[in-house]
Parts: C-alpha cells; structure tokens; sequence
C-alpha cells in the first residue's frame, strides 16, 4: 500500500512485566503506552485513545514478543520466533521469523540491529510487501534519504556507528 | 339390568368419551397469548404494553455461553453454532460478536456516506482528508497495521469503523477469536427468537432447537452450552411447576382413590366415579374450542380447577343409593338438589360473560358445559352402569355415631356473628399488601438462576427488560427526526450515569433529512480527486490507491435515500424492525434501554421532555393491567355470588331456606379469606379462583345439610357424601398445599382451608334445627 518503507525515528521503552512504550517523533507524532494488557494511545491534537488488548488478541502476540525482545528474555523470544544472530565486532543483528500462526499470518520477519547491548533500528517486514522500520537511540536523528529506499536503510543499521 | 348391559354401557361410554378426546385434542389449539386474558385496553400506554407482552425484544433475548476444554475450542464452536443458527427461522437475531463489519450489507456499503455522523461535523476537503491519511499512515506504523489494511483503500476516513461501533451495544463483551468472551473463558452468544418471551409452548421449540443444534456440532461431546433468559425461565418454571403438580395430583388421586374404596367397599366404583368430570372436562373442551378460535391454556387451568365442584356428583349419587330400591327411586331425593346446585352455579359463572374480557368467557363456557354435561352424565348415564350389588352407607355404626356426636354439637346462634366478626377483624389487623400484582411472584425463579442471567446479561450488555423508551410520531419519518433529537440527551443521561445507553432507531438509520443533509456534502468526482492529491502530496501512500474511495463516494452521491423498509430488509435490518411499529396510523418506536442505574430520575428526566417520548416499565403496567383484571374477576365473583343467591331463593320460593344455604357458604368464603390475610398471604388471581372452587364445594354441603327428610337413614346418607367429599377435597388440595411452588400452595391452601369452613360452619347454619 505504501511506495516505499514507512520510516518511524522515536524511542522504545521497556519498563519491565508488561510495561512497553513506544514514542514516534517523525514522521508524525505519537506515544503509545501499554501497561498490563491496556493500551493508550496519544497522537498530536487527538483525543487519547484507550483500549484493551483483550479486544485485539492479534496483538498480544506480537506485543508478547517485543517485550520478550527488550526484556532480553531470550527463552520467551524463542517460543515465538526462530532466532537468527549474526555478530560483527559490536554490532549484532537478529533476524527474527515467526513461528506462531497468529504472527505469521501478517508478519514475515523482525530484523533488529544493534550495537552492544542497545538495539538501534527495527525493521519489520510484513506479508504484504510493506515495512516499516523504526530508528532509535543515535540513529532517531539520522537522516535518511528521500525517499528511504531498503537498501540505504539496511546500509544505515547495520553500521549503526555513532 | 344385568351386569353385561351395565359393563357394555360403560364401556360405551369410556370409548365415546376417548374418540370425543381424541378429535378435541387434535382439533384445540391452545394458546399462551397472555394477551386474550386480559382486559381490553384503556389506556394507549396498556395497548402498547399488551403489544409488548408478546413481541417485546428484550424478553424475546436468549442469553448463551458455551464452555469448553479451551477457550480456542469454545470460540471455534461459537461460529460454527452461529453460522448453524443463522439459517434457522426460529430465531430473528444470532449474535456471537463475529466481526460487525461483515454485518453490513455489501449492498449498503456505499451508503456508510449517509448513515455514518462523520459528514455532519467535517467535509471531505484536503485538510480533513490529510488529517485522515496521516492518522491512518500512523494506524500502519502501528502494531494493529494489519486490522486496518483490508479497509484502507475503500474506507480511509474508516466511516465503516465509525459505524461499526455506532451499532455495538456501549458494553459489549471482551472479544477472543473474533467472537464474544466472558472473563472466566466462556464464549457468549445472544439469539433473539422469533417467539413471544412468556409461550413457554414455543420458547420450548425454541431451546429445543439451540440444544440439537449444539448437539450437532463437531466438538459437542466436550463442550457445553449454557441457555439463560426470560423466555428460558419461562420454559423451566412450567416444566417444574406442572411436574410437580403432577406428583403432587397423582399421590391425591391414589388417597382418593383409598378413601373411595373404604368408603364404598367396591372397586367398581372407582372406575365410575372419575366418568363424569371426565365427560365434562372433554365436552368443555369441545365447547370452547368450537365457540372461540382457540383456547387458552389459563382458561384450560382454571376451568379444570374450576370443574373439581363435579367430582362430587357421582359421590352424592353413590352414597344416597338407598338398600331395597332402584338407582332412580335413591337418586329421585338428591337429584333435585344436585340439579339446583348445577344450574345456580352455572347462572352464576354467566357473571363471568359481562366481563367483556375473553379468557373469562371462555372459562365461563367451558365451566358450564362441563358442570351440565358431568351433571347430565351423573343423572342419566351413570345409574345405568353402576353395580346391583352395593353396600347401603347408612348402615354403617360409626356413621351414626358420628351424626349423633355431630347433633350433640352446641350451636349457638351467635357464633355465625362472632366468626363474622372475627374474619372482619383478621381482614383489619392483616398485613399489606391486600393484593399479590406480581404474577411472576408465583412460580418464582431459582435465585441462582437469576444471578447467573443478571452476570450474562451484564457481561452481553443485553438490554434492560423492564423499561422501554417509547416514541411516537406521526410518520417513520418524523419519527427518526424525534429520535435523532433525543440522542443528544441520551449523551447527557449516560454523563449523568442515569443509564449505561439508549438503543435509539436514529442510530441505525438516520432521517431522510439528515441523509439528505450529508449527501449534499459529498464533494464530486474532480473535487474529491483534487482534495485526495494535496491530502496525499506528503504522504507515502501508493499513486490510485484510494480510486475504489473515489469510486465509493461517487456512488454515495447518486444514491436515492435509505427508507426503513429498505433499511428492514437488509441483513442488519432487524434490529431497526424489531424496533419500529405502526400503531393506529402513527409510527411508534421501543428503544431498548441498558444498565438503568437509576429509574426515578431517568423518568423525570423523559418526562420533562414530553412530546412523543415516554419511558415505559413494563413491570409496573403489567402490574397495573393485572389488578384491572383482577377488579374485574373480582366483580364478576360478587354478581355471580347475587345471581346465585337469586337462583337458590327463586328455587326454594322461601328466602330463610335460601339463607341458611347462602349464609354459611359466604360466611366461610369470607373466613378463608381473612385468614388468608391475617397468615399474611397476598392475594392473586389463582387464589380467587380457588376460593371460588371452595364456594362451589360449599354450596354443595350446605345445599345438602339444609335438606331436612325427617329420615335418619337419608341424613346419614348425606352426611356420609359430605365426609366424602370434604375429606377427598381436603386430601387432594392439602397435598398441593405443601408444594414449594407459590402458585400450587396458594390454589391447595385456599381451597383446603375453604373447604375446612364451608363444612364446619355448614353443620352449624345449614342443618335443621331438631
């Protein structure tokens, strides 16, 4: 549906058992917080938004696994996806494939790149065709071409040098 | 006559009467329609109620939820159950919360222009449409991308989102596997059916048919479904209440039967004995059937307890045959009394006629057929069959010893004015309140029953059934317009926490004038297309991804408007028919009403809006409508009691006789009654009924006491049928007097108690005075 990858910069934010925040500074602004299984959303000059992730069991899932991921609980990752890691100097990259059915349906892959122990971009690819990828930490700030092509923005986090 | 002359009579007699049951039994249609039994409407707010007694939506909502090994395995089976009920005629509505969005008519999908609010506060111009596409450009940064994405191209202002949660009730259940979940993992469905809530006969049909289709699901063996509701209620409240009137009936005939056998020595007798009330119950039937359309199944109940008054026919007749003479020279002494009995009865239940209310006169007509036929078959049928070899009562030691210990009773003529002044002062000192309005009161739910619908109900957002928001206007028209002004206060009442949410018609169809109103608004194709380029100029979204958008509201521009019948006749079309009725010319429409925190306020609130809106609570006009009935019963009782005096008095040509007959029968109606009150009972139509089946009896004793022979043999002969009788009645009555259901110990008590006063105070006023 898109022309090109949907590029997010803003920040992640785990706060452990169940608690996930996500901020995007650009290209629009918004901040999603989800805390036990609620989920309010708050976009520039809109009504707060609140909802129940018991309404949406197609998320859970996903949600289920992101916290896995930032709560570097590998053995939760692992019930969901088949991991993938590859390692260059600092630099790592996880390529995540679902292996849920409830994921698999619209999601073909997670890749997220790092360097130490801080993840700096994550790029989902979906079933469709269209991704997304979300810029975080130094690279919330970098510029990227215009339009963002997959290969300048595959470039850009896996030498996610500072 | 020989024996086989007598057998072949009877047997004759037995095989007319079981072809005559059969064709009447194929022939009656009984009905539940509470409706024929009751007064006609006076008020508009009674006939709208006699309307919805049958037809109302809340009471027509079953309440289901299945559980299962998983809650994956439950909420399979919840669409496939669903999808096997969608077909089924029987059911108006089948809801399991599948997604709403699928509800809408492919064919009024370009109509979401006209039916959604969104036009009524934005245009379709490139600001708005910008604000849109980058909200939906952040829905697809989103994780719930994939929800949305089938909808974009089509939908991006998500009018069918807007819609789709327009129509979900304000607390629908969490969802889980797209259907409807309660919190301790049970799927939840509501089915509406097609039957009136309180027709047991068809809410059975009803069950029956969610339970095959349960049964016939692959994964029944391990799954269970849960059925709750009114119409549920109604089905297991009479199924319980007849079982065990049943029970109850069959251990009262096995005593009568006994008594029967000790009293006559023959079990011939019991054969015979049962002959007449049966040819009157049959040929009662038959009667009303063919007089009315249909019979109703209170007129059946009532009028059986009613024809109990027959059974003492055959057991005068039996007792006062005399030793040494033929049935008709025994029958010859009694049967003028019998014969008086039947016949003022019956003048007096004609009463009943007056009543203007159909249900009563079919009780009178299938009362006084069935008293004169039992009477004719008890004169003419029944000496033809009965045995040459009887025991004479009269004969009998202890019966003489009984009426001489019962002429050695003191009889004081100031005791009839002290019982009436006692029954006047247990009338005075008794609790309120005098009447019991709430029939429901009488075959009660089991409390936990009514939890368990209350939580589904809560957890379904099901609709509130004892109030209804009732509008009325000229047209449908004129109607929606009423309902779209209202939904502005609805919003106040909800703020208020009056009430969780008004269900009102406007919100799923909208005025013709409001639809015209936002079609006017839609921008044409090259309007739209500009407006979508500059929205789109920033945005990442592909070239000609939104044509089918363009194309849409190209369409919505040309569409001739939504009407209710068109609107009705679409698949979401029957929640707005379910709603919407005409009523003497003009449109009325019920707005089911959810979670009424607070009923006094909510209907001052209404109130003081006036103008073709009105809050109904069905519970307090039914109510009302019963208490008119009961006035009316109640009415017809005193003239059938003056009728009957005349009849007696007309009879005897001699006023003190007709007295000493009247006098004990109202005195002990009237002490029933007190000591009913004073024990605290309020009284219902089921106990006046009783009470007049307890008259009936007592005008027989006291017909019977008051006849002075001169003969000892004969007045031990009377009262040895009287014992009979009172003991039998007492028997078969005090046994349903200890049912647990309310309605059952209230006909047993009352007729029980009755007829322990008619007999009493019969033996004291009736009899002659040696």
């Amino acid at each position: 549906m898109l022309k090109q990858p949907l590029v997010l910069h803003g920040e992640l934010h785990y706060g452990g058992a169940g608690e996930l925040g996500k901020r995007v500074d650009r290209p629009y602004r918004e901040t999603t917080t989800i805390t036990h299984g609620k989920v309010e959303v708050q976009r520039n000059g809109k009504p707060l938004q609140r909802f129940s992730l018991e309404r949406a069991p197609e998320l859970q899932a996903l949600l289920a696994a992101f916290s896995a991921l930032l709560g570097g609980d590998a053995q939760q990752l692992a019930q969901y996806y088949t991991i993938e890691a590859t390692q260059n100097g600092e630099n790592f990259r996880l390529t995540l494939t679902p292996r849920v059915t409830e994921l698999a349906k619209h999601l073909r892959s997670v890749v997220v790149d790092g360097r130490a122990t801080e993840p700096y971009c994550f790029s989902l690819q979906q079933s469709d065709g269209d991704s997304s990828v979300m810029l975080l930490g130094p690279l919330a700030t970098a510029a990227v071409g215009e339009p963002p092509t997959a290969v300048a923005l595959a470039t850009l986090c896996q030498n996610a040098a500072p | 006559m020989t024996s086989a002359r007598r057998f072949g009579v009877a047997a004759l007699w037995l095989a007319a009467l079981i072809v005559l049951a059969v064709v009447v039994q194929r022939r009656l249609v009984v009905v539940n329609d509470l409706r024929s039994f009751m007064p006609p409407a006076q008020t508009a707010e009674q006939k709208l109620l006699l309307d919805e007694i049958g037809d109302g939506p809340a009471s027509r909502l079953l309440l289901l939820a299945i559980s299962a090994a998983t809650p994956e395995r439950a909420a399979a089976a919840s669409h496939e159950f669903a999808a096997k009920l969608h077909g089924d005629a029987r059911f108006t509505q089948v809801l399991n919360g599948e997604t709403d969005l699928s509800v809408l008519d492919p064919a009024l999908l370009p109509y979401r222009y006209l039916l959604s609010p969104t036009l009524d506060h934005a245009a379709f111009d490139a600001p708005f449409l910008h604000d849109q596409l980058e909200q939906r450009l952040a829905d697809l940064g989103s994780p719930g991308a994939d929800l949305l994405k089938p909808l974009l191209a089509n939908d991006p202002t998500l009018e069918t989102l807007v819609l789709a949660q327009r129509w979900t009730p304000a607390h629908s259940p969490e969802l889980r596997d797209g259907v409807w979940f309660a919190a301790r993992g049970e799927a939840l469905l509501l089915v509406q059916t097609r039957a009136a809530g309180f027709d047991p006969a068809a809410q059975r049909d009803a069950i029956d048919a969610l339970n095959t289709a349960f049964a016939g699901l692959p994964d029944a063996g391990s799954a269970h479904l849960e059925i709750s509701g009114p119409g549920y209620f109604a089905v297991i409240v009479s199924a319980r209440t007849r079982a065990e009137a049943e029970w109850l009936s069959a251990i009262g005939t096995l005593g009568f039967l006994i008594l029967l056998l000790f009293a006559y020595r023959s079990p011939g007798a019991l054969a015979l004995v049962a002959l007449p009330i049966a040819s009157g119950a049959v040929a009662g039937m038959a009667a009303t059937a063919l007089a009315f359309h249909a019979i109703h199944g209170i007129t059946l109940a009532f009028g059986f307890t009613l024809l109990g008054v027959a059974q003492e026919y055959p057991i005068r007749v039996f007792s006062h045959r005399r030793a040494g003479t033929s049935v008709d020279e025994s029958l010859a002494g009694v049967w003028p009394l019998l014969r008086l009995a039947i016949v003022s009865a019956c003048i007096a239940y004609l009463a009943f006629y007056a009543s203007g209310v159909s249900g009563l006169q079919q009780l009178a007509s299938f009362t006084i057929v069935g008293l004169l036929v039992a009477g004719a078959a008890t004169r003419w049928l029944l000496p033809a069959t009965m045995p040459a070899q009887f025991t004479d009562v009269a004969t009998g030691a202890w019966l003489e010893r009984a009426r001489a210990r019962l002429d050695r009773l003191p009889r004081p003529r100031w005791l009839p004015w002290a019982v009436l002044i006692l029954a006047f002062g247990l009338l005075w000192i008794a609790p309120a309140p005098f009447w019991q309005n709430d029939l429901a009161a009488l075959t009660p739910v089991p409390p936990a029953l009514l939890q368990r619908e209350g939580e589904l109900r809560n957890a379904l957002g099901a609709p509130d059934i004892r109030y209804l928001l009732v509008l009325d206007a000229p047209d449908d028209e004129q109607l929606l317009m009423l309902s779209e002004g209202i939904d502005v206060q609805v919003e106040k009442w909800k703020a208020d926490r009056l009430v969780d949410d008004v269900e009102l018609p406007s919100r799923w169809l909208p005025s013709l004038a409001t639809q015209r109103g936002r079609q006017g608004k839609l921008p044409d194709r090259a309007v739209l297309e500009a407006a979508l380029a500059a929205a789109q100029r920033d945005l990442p979204f592909q070239p000609g991804l939104f044509t089918p958008f363009i194309d849409d509201v190209e369409k919505a521009r040309t569409l001739p408007l939504l009407t209710p019948p068109a609107f009705t006749s679409s698949l979401l079309g029957a929640r707005l028919q379910a709603m919407l009725a005409r009523r003497d010319g003009r449109s009325v429409a019920l707005a089911t009403l959810n979670g009424v925190h607070d009923a006094d306020k909510l209907a001052a609130a209404i109130g003081a809006l006036g103008g073709g809106v009105s809050l109904l609570d069905l519970k307090a006009s039914s109510e009302a409508l019963v208490a008119s009935y009961r006035e009316r019963i109640g009415k017809a009782l005193i003239v059938a009691l003056l009728m009957l005096a005349a009849a007696v008095t007309i009879a005897f040509r001699d006023v003190r006789r007709a007295w000493h007959v009247i006098a004990p029968m109202s005195l002990a109606t009237l002490l029933a009654l007190a000591v009913l009150r004073a024990s605290g009972v309020s009284l219902s139509l089921f106990h006046l009924v009783a009470l007049t089946l307890a008259a009936g009896l007592g005008l027989h004793y006291a017909l019977f006491f008051e006849r002075h022979t001169g003969d000892a043999a004969e007045e031990r002969r009377t009262l040895h049928a009287t014992l009979i009788c009172v003991g039998s009645a007492i028997l078969v009555f005090g046994l349903l007097a200890t049912s647990t259901t309310p309605v059952l110990r209230a006909i047993g008590l009352t007729v029980a108690l009755g007829v322990g006063f008619h007999f009493c105070l019969s033996t004291q006023m009736a009899r002659h005075r040696p």
